[in-house]
């Protein structure tokens, strides 16, 4: 079975069929329904991030970098005025950033632990400064995309981008399918590998494997994703600017996959919908609501040992 | 670039880098006895200049104010270990990310609470205000100088420190091996609290320090941790000689570039630790 635990079992058959339905509930409030949507694409960030962190043992501080190449890239490649078609660009976009991850992924992962959270926070800095004090990127204001692309496959224009609801259930598809790739990649030969470098990196090579190869090849295929989900909020909000790139974009990424569960990929989602739900809910509350939400993270970190995904695990499976 | 604006630069950039190596200090002395990453030590940075304006504007006084300041910082480091570091000593690094995180929330929240968020500043202190001339046209304020010869006195305390002292001695022991200090019957835990206490204060000091320098306000901290980083990587983490080489190398990188190469300035510092760990992925001093 794919899903092989009783809990992520049921956080899936509770999370994606409500997720599903959600929009119906919510048609006269589009609000909510673009929140959520953002939420969604920064899970789908964070499950990238947490399977090259949690699955491979790769620390990185830069994950950021790629979430604003994303939309940097669909910028420089799109002709401004003209409209664009949806499956060409993602695949340009995913594979430009794969030949930048390719490229950044040699350099950076020569260096272990520590080293390699700083040297990707180096290269991430690089990039946001690029970006930021540059007059041709906007600098600081970042840059508007004016024409959303068009999605038709073979002539058959499935669905709409300006429509909320529409963009809605393709975040949400996206995420499922993120989620559905990393647990196939994790259970292929490919995953095992990775799998044996993560617990025991010398037994691994004795083996007889490249090491090396195996951790770019994840790096570059988390990189990847990342940029997809850049992509995707740049389509979203119809713009592009560095903080997107900036380290605490990398640094809330960490917390969320820190706290939905390291390395489970589901806990991605249940991070981000907890930190996102709390900041929302805790913003509205109260003015000081950074003081309540550090709170909780501390109370969180004491409590859970392995995230949230962790605790619900040790609650559900122990009863089975 | 003239000589006279050369030496100015060069000064400036040594001063710069006299202070990131207070804080740094701090940093990688906690990283390297206790293997932990406190991500919180930029808001005690913040902390520091906030403590030194609200005592200055009750007392009057600067140096009373500085010495209240780093007095309820090493309190504030004491609880912080008690209270919360210590439990995670055996869980994983990640972990104690996430924790200094949410004390970086916990530290801004109080922050805006307590002090609101606009910008404050502190006068330079009348004994140490006016500047010494350079040149005919060319002077160099006081205060920066001062602060540059503590720095260099609090570098030469800390190396008597760990080199010559007893508790020292007990550092660099429990930084080779932790069980064994505690087999010889020394109490670990009560060596960490030390440790972190003084790794806090250092960076409140170095935030008393700078409070009459520059502007105090929100976000100053993130600012500073993510530069102090840059500093303890380059240096090699846990040295302490690392750390001093590096932030006199990033003040000096950073400064010049500024003048020099303008356009790329601010990616200066990353690309030289890019630079650095790529040639030597462990960094300047690693042991």
């Amino acid at each position: 079975m794919l899903f092989n635990k009783r809990t992520e079992r049921i956080f899936i058959w509770v999370f994606f069929p409500l997720a599903l339905l959600l929009p119906l509930f919510l048609e006269q409030n589009t609000f909510y329904v673009s929140k959520l949507t953002s939420i969604m694409i920064f899970a789908l960030f964070v499950m990238s991030l947490d399977y090259l962190v949690g699955r491979c043992g790769l620390i990185t501080l830069g994950h950021a970098m790629f979430y604003g190449l994303g939309g940097y890239l669909f910028w420089m490649l799109a002709p401004e005025y003209t409209e664009v078609n949806f499956w060409v660009y993602t695949f340009y976009v995913c594979m430009i950033a794969a030949a930048i991850a390719l490229v950044i992924g040699f350099l950076v992962l020569r260096t272990s632990g520590i080293y390699m959270i700083m040297i990707t926070l180096a290269f991430a800095q690089m990039a946001f400064y690029f970006f930021s004090d540059s007059i041709e990127f906007g600098g600081n204001d970042g840059l508007f995309i004016y024409m959303k692309p068009e999605t038709s496959i073979f002539g058959l224009s499935l669905f709409d981008l300006d429509n909320p609801i529409h963009f809605y259930y393709l975040c949400l598809l996206s995420l499922f399918n993120t989620l559905v790739f990393f647990k196939l990649l994790i259970r292929s030969r490919f995953g095992r590998v990775v799998d044996a470098i993560h617990q025991n990196p010398g037994r691994t090579t004795a083996l007889g494997y490249n090491i090396f190869m195996f951790r770019l090849m994840s790096y570059v295929i988390a990189s990847a994703l990342g940029a997809y989900a850049g992509y995707l909020f740049t389509l979203q909000y119809g713009f592009v600017n560095p903080s997107m790139l900036a380290w605490t974009t990398s640094g809330s990424a960490l917390v969320m996959s820190i706290l939905g569960g390291m390395g489970s990929i589901y806990g991605a989602i249940l991070g981000t919908f907890v930190y996102e739900g709390l900041h929302y809910g805790l913003e509205h509350l109260t003015e000081h609501w950074m003081l309540f939400m550090g709170i909780l993270i501390i109370a969180m970190v004491m409590v859970f040992k392995n995230g949230i995904a962790g605790y619900l695990e040790k609650l559900l499976e122990k009863r089975s | 670039m003239t000589t006279s604006l050369f030496f100015v630069q060069l000064i400036n950039g040594l001063q710069y880098g006299l202070l990131l190596f207070l804080i740094a200090s701090g940093l990688t002395l906690v990283f390297g006895v206790m293997g932990i990453l406190n991500l919180a030590h930029g808001s005690m940075f913040m902390v520091g200049a906030y403590l030194a304006w609200y005592f200055f504007e009750h007392t009057g006084s600067f140096g009373i104010s500085a010495l209240i300041s780093a007095a309820i910082a090493l309190l504030i480091g004491i609880a912080m270990e008690r209270g919360l570091i210590r439990h995670l000593y055996r869980r994983n690094h990640l972990d104690q990310v996430l924790l200094t995180i949410g004390m970086i929330f916990v530290f801004n929240a109080l922050q805006s609470l307590l002090w609101g968020n606009d910008p404050l500043g502190v006068p330079v202190p009348q004994a140490l205000s006016g500047a010494i001339p350079l040149n005919d046209v060319l002077e160099y304020p006081i205060y920066r100088i001062f602060v540059a010869l503590l720095c260099i006195a609090i570098a030469f305390v800390m190396y008597y420190m760990i080199n010559k002292t007893r508790l020292g001695m007990l550092i660099r022991a429990g930084e080779s091996n932790r069980e064994m200090v505690e087999c010889l019957g020394i109490d670990i835990r009560r060596l960490y609290t030390i440790v972190f206490a003084i790794g806090v204060m250092l960076a409140a000091i170095a935030g008393v320090a700078s409070a009459p320098m520059s502007s105090i306000m929100p976000g100053m901290g993130e600012h500073v941790l993510i530069t102090c980083f840059v500093v303890v990587v380059i240096g090699g983490m846990g040295s302490i000689k690392g750390a001093f080489v590096a932030a006199l190398l990033v003040g000096l990188v950073d400064t010049f570039s500024s003048v020099l190469v303008p356009q790329i300035s601010s990616m200066m510092i990353y690309i030289l630790m890019a630079f650095i760990l790529l040639i030597k992925p462990q960094g300047l001093f690693s042991s």
